[in-house]
C-alpha cells in the first residue's frame, strides 16, 4: 500500500498528513502532485547540511529524517548574541529555500519541542524553557507512540499538566522513558547528542568580510587560520596528527581538505605548506566567505627544545617527521612504508607494510638472516621453460627465462614451502600449491631463486617452474 | 709520492670551495681505497651504479651492490630507497646485513617524482642514505642532486635501471656524480669442502671517478647471510683485482671534467 512520506504546508492545510494513504490523499485533493520517496536522498541531504552548518559550530547532530541539532555554546557571542546569530542562521537557510522552523533553548529537549510544536525562532532564556513549554502538547516531548496515545487517552492536553503531575506514578503510567524525556527537556537530566564529526575544541575559524577565490588569497587564509589554531595548541603544550581544513563557499558548499601527521605536530608554517599543493583542488565558485580548520588526534607533546648543535642532537620531529608528510601528503599514504615483519613461512606473505613513524613496534620475529633471501621478489611469480633437471627432486640444470637460456653451474635446494592450509578449505588444498624453491646460479653468476610448483607423480598435471626472485 | 698526495688534496680542498666536507667511506682495501679521491667513497656526494645486460631492467645485482656500499651508512641515519616498481624485498637486504628497520621505502610514480623525492630525502637531516632507481639522469637533475647532498653532506646512490622492456635509452653526455660503478654478478666460490653457493660476489668496474683513478675488481659480500653480517666494518671483501687498463680513459675523463 502506498502511503504519503511527508506533505508540505499547502497540503497539510488541505488536510493530508504524513502516513495517509495515497489513494485516499487523490481523492481528498484530485490532481495532487506527488513524487516518490527517496529516504536516502534525503539523509545524504541531511548530511550534507550538516556539514554546512559547521560554519556556524563544529558540534552539529543528525535528528533524522529532518532536523539537526546544533550546540551552539560558547559561539553565539561571535554572532553578538543568541538572537543575532539565529537572524544569520535563518538568513542563510532562506537563500537555499528550504522551509525550515527553529528555536533555541538550553536543552535538546526543549529546543526540539520549541521548533516543532512553539514558534518558529523561539529562543528561550537560559532557565526558563520551562515556562515556554507549558502551553505545548505532550507530543513535543519525542514521546514513544505508545506513551503518546496513553496520555492522549488521559486527557492530557498541555506539556504543564504533566510537569503538575507527581514523578512516581508518571513513571509507573507512561513507562521510564517519559519521564526521562520530560527530565531532558527541562535539563534535569543530561541529554547526549551523537554529533556528526566528534566535537574537537581545537577549532579555529576565519570569517571573511569579501568572499575570495584566488589562490594567493586561499594560500595566505590557510596560513591564517593555521596560525590562529596552532598558537593554540603551543599554548596549551598540544600537538594534533589530523588537520580538517574546510572552505565554506557562499552558495552555502562546504570543501573539505584533510592532512595527516606522522608525529603530532604543530608549526603552522609546515601545516600550512602541507596544505599548499592541495589548495589547487578547491573551487573557489563564487567566493569563499568562510574557513574552518579543525585539530584532531591532539596529543600532548613536549615544548620545543633550542638545541645547542644543530648536527649533535638531531630529532626527529626536526628531520624526519616533516619529510614523511611531505611525501605522505604528495603521493599518498601508500606509497611510503616500511617492510615489517609478519610471520608466515610464504615469501610474499613475510613481508607486510608498516607505517614509517610512529606504527607500534611490530611483535613478529623478525626474518632469518641465515637463509638466503633474494634482493628483489617479482609481485607475480614468471614462468620459465624448457627446464631440465636430471631426478624430480634435483635442481634445474638449464632453463630459458624472458627469452634467454641460462645454463646452471651451481644450486642450493630444495627448500619447501608448503601452502597456508589452515587457511583454506579443506577442498582447495592440493600437492600442486607445494613449492620447492632453489637457489641457482648461471654460468655468469646471476643467482635466482626459482621454485617448482607441485610434485612429480602426484597428479595428473605436472610440475611447473617459476621465476620468483632474484638475488643479484 | 707523499708529495703528490699533498698537492693532490690541496686541488681537492680548493675544488670543494665552502662546502662542507662530509669525509669518506672506505671499502677496508688500499687497492680500492687508493683510486679514490681521499680514500674511500666520498660522501656528501652522489653516485652512480648501472647494471649491464638483463642487470639493466632487473637491477639486482646493482641494487645489492650499493646497499652492502652503504651499508656502514644505514647505522648512521635513515636510509630512503625510492622506487618506480615495489619490487625491491627487504629480507634479501637484512640477509646481506643491511638494516631493514632503518629503511624507508617510496614509491614514485615517474622520473621526476623518483629525483624530487630524492633531493627531498638528501636534505633532510637524520636521512644519511637516499637510493633512487632511475632511468636516466641528465646534467641538470645531476647539479639539483649534487646540491641536495651538499646542504646536509647525505650521500645519493642512483641506481640506473631501465623499464622492463623499454628501450634503450640514450646516454646522457655527461654526469655530475662523484663515481659511476659497473656491477655485474661473478660467479661464486664456496669454500672447499662446501657446496651450493659461496658468498654473492660481484664483478665491478670503477668506470668514473672524480679526482681519482678508475679500476676493476670481484669483490664478496663479506659473512653474507648471516647474523653476523651487520657487526662487519668493511661490508665488502677484495677477491682479485682485475687489470688496470683504464688509466687513460681517466685522465681524459679527468680533461672533459675539467
Amino acid at each position: 500500500m502506498r502511503r504519503l512520506a511527508a506533505v508540505n504546508r499547502a497540503a497539510a492545510k488541505l488536510g493530508l498528513y504524513a502516513g495517509q494513504k495515497a489513494t485516499d490523499a487523490t481523492a481528498l485533493v484530485p490532481g495532487l502532485a506527488t513524487e516518490e520517496a527517496d529516504p536516502q536522498a534525503d539523509a545524504e541531504a541531511l548530511i550534507a547540511l550538516i556539514d554546512w552548518c559547521v560554519r556556524f559550530s563544529p558540534a552539529v547532530a543528525a535528528d533524522a529524517p529532518g532536523g539537526l541539532f546544533l550546540d551552539i555554546t560558547g559561539v553565539a557571542h561571535l554572532w553578538g548574541d543568541e538572537a543575532g546569530m539565529m537572524a544569520d542562521f535563518r538568513e542563510r537557510l532562506l537563500t537555499s529555500g528550504l522551509p525550515f522552523r527553529m528555536s533555541i533553548a538550553d536543552t535538546p529537549g526543549a529546543a526540539w519541542a520549541l521548533a516543532h510544536f512553539g514558534l518558529d525562532q523561539a529562543i528561550a532564556p537560559p532557565g526558563e524553557q520551562a515556562e515556554l513549554l507549558k502551553a505545548l502538547p505532550p507530543e513535543a516531548l519525542r514521546l514513544p507512540p505508545e506513551a503518546a496515545a496513553q496520555i492522549g487517552r488521559l486527557g492530557l492536553r498541555r506539556l504543564e499538566q504533566i510537569i503538575a503531575l507527581p514523578r512516581a506514578p508518571l513513571a509507573r503510567r507512561f513507562g521510564a522513558a517519559t519521564l526521562e524525556r520530560l527530565d531532558q527537556a527541562l535539563g534535569r537530566s543530561a541529554e547526549a547528542l551523537r554529533f556528526r564529526r566528534p566535537p574537537t575544541p581545537w577549532l579555529a575559524r576565519l570569517a571573511l568580510v569579501e568572499p575570495i577565490s584566488t589562490p594567493e588569497d586561499m594560500a595566505r587564509v590557510t596560513q591564517d587560520v593555521t596560525a590562529k589554531l596552532c598558537a593554540r595548541l603551543e599554548a596549551g603544550s598540544h600537538g594534533a596528527r589530523r588537520f580538517e581544513i574546510a572552505f565554506h563557499r557562499v552558495d552555502g558548499k562546504a570543501l573539505p581538505l584533510t592532512l595527516g601527521l606522522s608525529l603530532a605536530g604543530r608549526d603552522a608554517r609546515r601545516i600550512a605548506r602541507l596544505f599548499q599543493p592541495k589548495l589547487e583542488t578547491v573551487d573557489p565558485g563564487f567566493g569563499i566567505e568562510c574557513v574552518t580548520l579543525a585539530a584532531y588526534d591532539v596529543e600532548a607533546t613536549s615544548g620545543r627544545q633550542g638545541r645547542i648543535d644543530a648536527d649533535l642532537a638531531v630529532t626527529i620531529e626536526d628531520g624526519l617527521a616533516p619529510l614523511i608528510d611531505r611525501l605522505v601528503n604528495r603521493l599518498g599514504p601508500e606509497r611510503v612504508w616500511r617492510d615489517a615483519a609478519v610471520e608466515s613461512h610464504v615469501p610474499e606473505l613475510s613481508v607486510g607494510r608498516a607505517p614509517v613513524l610512529g606504527g607500534a613496534p611490530s611483535e613478529a620475529m623478525p626474518w632469518d638472516r641465515e637463509v638466503p633471501r633474494p634482493v628483489r621478489l617479482f609481485r607475480r611469480p614468471e614462468p620459465i621453460e624448457d627446464v631440465t633437471a636430471l631426478l624430480p627432486d634435483d635442481p634445474p640444470l638449464q632453463f630459458r627465462w624472458r627469452g634467454r637460456l641460462h645454463r646452471v653451474r651451481r644450486a642450493e635446494g630444495p627448500e619447501r614451502v608448503g601452502e597456508e592450509w589452515w587457511k583454506r578449505g579443506i577442498d582447495e588444498i592440493s600437492v600442486a600449491h607445494v613449492r620447492d624453491y632453489y637457489r641457482v646460479e648461471d654460468a655468469e653468476g646471476s643467482r635466482f631463486w626459482l621454485f617448482r610448483a607441485g610434485l612429480y607423480g602426484g597428479s595428473d598435471v605436472p610440475p611447473k617452474w617459476w621465476m620468483h626472485g632474484l638475488f643479484g | 709520492m707523499s708529495d703528490f698526495r699533498a698537492i693532490r688534496a690541496k686541488i681537492a680542498a680548493l675544488e670543494s670551495g665552502t662546502r662542507a666536507q662530509a669525509g669518506v667511506l672506505p671499502f677496508g682495501d688500499a687497492s680500492l681505497d687508493d683510486r679514490l679521491p681521499g680514500g674511500g667513497l666520498p660522501l656528501g656526494r652522489w653516485h652512480e651504479i648501472v647494471g649491464v645486460g638483463l642487470e639493466a631492467e632487473t637491477s639486482a645485482a646493482p641494487a645489492a651492490f650499493a646497499a652492502l656500499m652503504a651499508r656502514p651508512l644505514a647505522r648512521r641515519g635513515e636510509a630512503v630507497w625510492v622506487l618506480r616498481r615495489d619490487d625491491l624485498w627487504a629480507p634479501g637486504l637484512a640477509g646481506l646485513g643491511f638494516p631493514p628497520e632503518r629503511l624507508i621505502q617510496v614509491c614514485a610514480r615517474d622520473e621526476a617524482e623518483t629525483l624530487m623525492v630524492m633531493e627531498d630525502a638528501l636534505t633532510t637531516v637524520g636521512v644519511s642514505a637516499v637510493f633512487g632507481e632511475v632511468e636516466d639522469v641528465d646534467l641538470t637533475a645531476g647539479r639539483r642532486l649534487q646540491l641536495a647532498c651538499e646542504k646536509r653532506g647525505g650521500t645519493g646512490f642512483v641506481i640506473r635501471r631501465r623499464p622492463f622492456g623499454g628501450a634503450r635509452h640514450r646516454e646522457a653526455a655527461g654526469s655530475v656524480a662523484a663515481t659511476r660503478w659497473c656491477v655485474k654478478p661473478a660467479p661464486s666460490e664456496p669454500t672447499t669442502g662446501d657446496f651450493g653457493l659461496g658468498a654473492p660476489r660481484y664483478h665491478v668496474e670503477l668506470q668514473r671517478c672524480r679526482g681519482g683513478r678508475t679500476g676493476a675488481w670481484i669483490l664478496e659480500a663479506d659473512q653474507a647471510y648471516s647474523w653476523e653480517a651487520t657487526d662487519v666494518a668493511h661490508p665488502l671483501r677484495l677477491v682479485a683485482a682485475l687489470g688496470d687498463r683504464e688509466l687513460a680513459p681517466a685522465q681524459s675523463a679527468q680533461a672533459r671534467a675539467a
